[in-house]
């Protein structure tokens, strides 16, 4: 059996090795551009569970499980550092407390600490801002370059086929199944076909066979200073109360990235210029962290959220046609839920369902029917 | 050139990226000069590649053959170019 998987980043790189182990041999990943080149090399790195719908929740925390364990099997980096979610507002402390409790609930041991306890967790905090904060130890950050391309020559050793500048233009389906994929550089053939190929390519190659995915690739400018040594000590600072939360990591090398969701052009070019973003998007943080003040600013860079209507991914079978899966629109996760992607789409391709119940709530078929998932905790 | 030489040869100074990551690199199977500058992180340094990049794909077209011109067609220059104090950016914020 050939498996085709449209997309040659973090989703389908995670589909075809969760496929390559349970026996699928032929795979064949079809990419656009270069390795990661969409969203999975212009994130942040960070990952965590404590989301706000049971969805999200139980799938990234069996995604974290699995990164944990990738983490050892593909000699992969990533560090649980933590995500501080600061209150400049008391109303916000008791959005906390039911947050806390609710993730309590799944098994999310995140808590709600007060100022003393946060400036401990991140020392310079401007106590005069901060009323408090929700602290979720189990989220964390990697180092997402160094992580991909890992992934990618452990797949290349397991003599997974990738064709990269190779981008897809129409699928040609009959009597309900997807036959082949005509691309840039020919026609290429297959028995499934999985599509992860982010927010717009996903909608434009779907459209191709008449199935309607309502996403939008929302635009983003993350900003990034030179390095330094430690200062951010959790994974992610996130100033819940400014509109965009806007938030600050550090990665392993040093550098501190700024981002925030400021309302742009949806789908403006990735190159297109827009440097009047760094000011606003820093402002926030060095009022919570004023030493950053003195942070010297490299560079900022586009990437896109594939923001869908309800904010949670799309997985699975896409209707009529039986040989064709979906994973995209992961609404600012995609990274993060890598390894469950692809467990569940290796599930929904050889046994026909997800092994996590629940994900059946995330097929495409909801924009039909109106059952939306609701999630609130959408971050920068 | 001598394994020694490739061990002490800088060429991106802002991250000690030496001739012989890149070399071990390409052998161990990264086939895009964007895919390995983003690996090594050549250019990822208060240069921002100005003293590096050219030097790294110049390498990297040597060793696989594939055309400067078409080494660095992914490769993008990302502003402020020099490193600006946030203070200063905060102004215009």
């Amino acid at each position: 059996m050939r498996v085709v998987i449209v997309g040659g980043g973090i989703s389908g790189l995670f589909t075809a090795y969760e496929l390559w182990k349970r026996g699928i041999r032929d795979i064949v990943v079809l990419e656009e551009r270069y390795l990661g080149s969409g969203g999975s090399t212009r994130n942040i790195g960070c990952f965590r569970s404590s989301f706000t719908s049971p969805e999200h929740v139980l799938l990234m925390k069996r995604s974290i499980e699995l990164w944990l364990k990738y983490r050892d099997e593909l000699n992969l980096q990533l560090k649980q550092s933590g995500y501080l979610w600061i209150a400049r507002r008391l109303e916000t402390l008791d959005v906390f407390k039911k947050l806390a409790a609710f993730h309590g609930e799944y098994g999310v041991p995140t808590r709600v600490v007060d100022p003393d306890k946060a400036e401990q967790i991140q020392p310079g905090l401007n106590r005069k801002a901060v009323v408090g904060a929700l602290f979720d130890p189990t989220a964390g950050r990697m180092p997402v370059l160094e992580n991909i391309v890992k992934l990618y020559l452990k797949l290349k050793s397991l003599r997974v086929v990738f064709h990269f500048y190779t981008k897809v233009l129409r699928l040609h389906a009959s009597n309900y199944r997807v036959k082949s994929a005509t691309t840039s550089r020919g026609v290429v053939d297959g028995d499934v076909f999985v599509v992860a190929a982010g927010g717009r390519g996903t909608r434009e190659l779907l459209s191709s066979i008449n199935v309607e995915f309502p996403v939008v690739d929302e635009t983003r400018h993350p900003v990034i200073t030179e390095p330094y040594t430690e200062v951010i000590r959790p994974a992610l600072i996130i100033d819940w109360d400014t509109p965009g939360a806007p938030y600050v990591t550090q990665t392993e090398h040093g550098g501190l990235i700024f981002a925030r969701n400021i309302s742009d052009a949806h789908e403006a070019p990735i190159t297109s210029h827009r440097i009047d973003v760094i000011g606003t998007t820093i402002k926030p943080i060095i009022e919570l962290l004023p030493a950053l003040r003195y942070v010297n600013i490299l560079r900022y860079w586009i990437g896109y959220y594939e923001t869908t209507l309800d904010h949670h991914p799309v997985y699975g079978p896409v209707q009529p046609y039986e040989n064709l899966f979906v994973a995209a629109g992961f609404s600012g996760h995609g990274l993060m839920m890598g390894p469950v992607t692809g467990e569940l789409i290796a599930d929904w391709v050889l046994n026909g369902k997800p092994s996590i119940p629940l994900a059946e709530n995330l097929t495409i078929e909801r924009f039909k029917t109106g059952k939306l998932v609701k999630e609130l905790a959408i971050v920068g | 050139m001598g394994e020694e030489v490739k061990k002490l040869t800088i060429i991106c100074r802002c991250n000690d990226v030496t001739l012989e990551d890149i070399v071990s690199a390409v052998n161990a199977g990264i086939d895009n000069f964007e895919v390995l500058r983003k690996y090594l992180r050549i250019g990822f340094g208060p240069c921002q590649g100005r003293s590096c990049i050219v030097l790294a794909a110049r390498i990297y077209s040597r060793l696989t053959g594939v055309k400067l011109n078409e080494a660095l067609s992914d490769y993008k220059v990302r502003p402020p170019i020099v490193p600006v104090p946030a203070r200063v950016l905060l102004a215009g914020g």
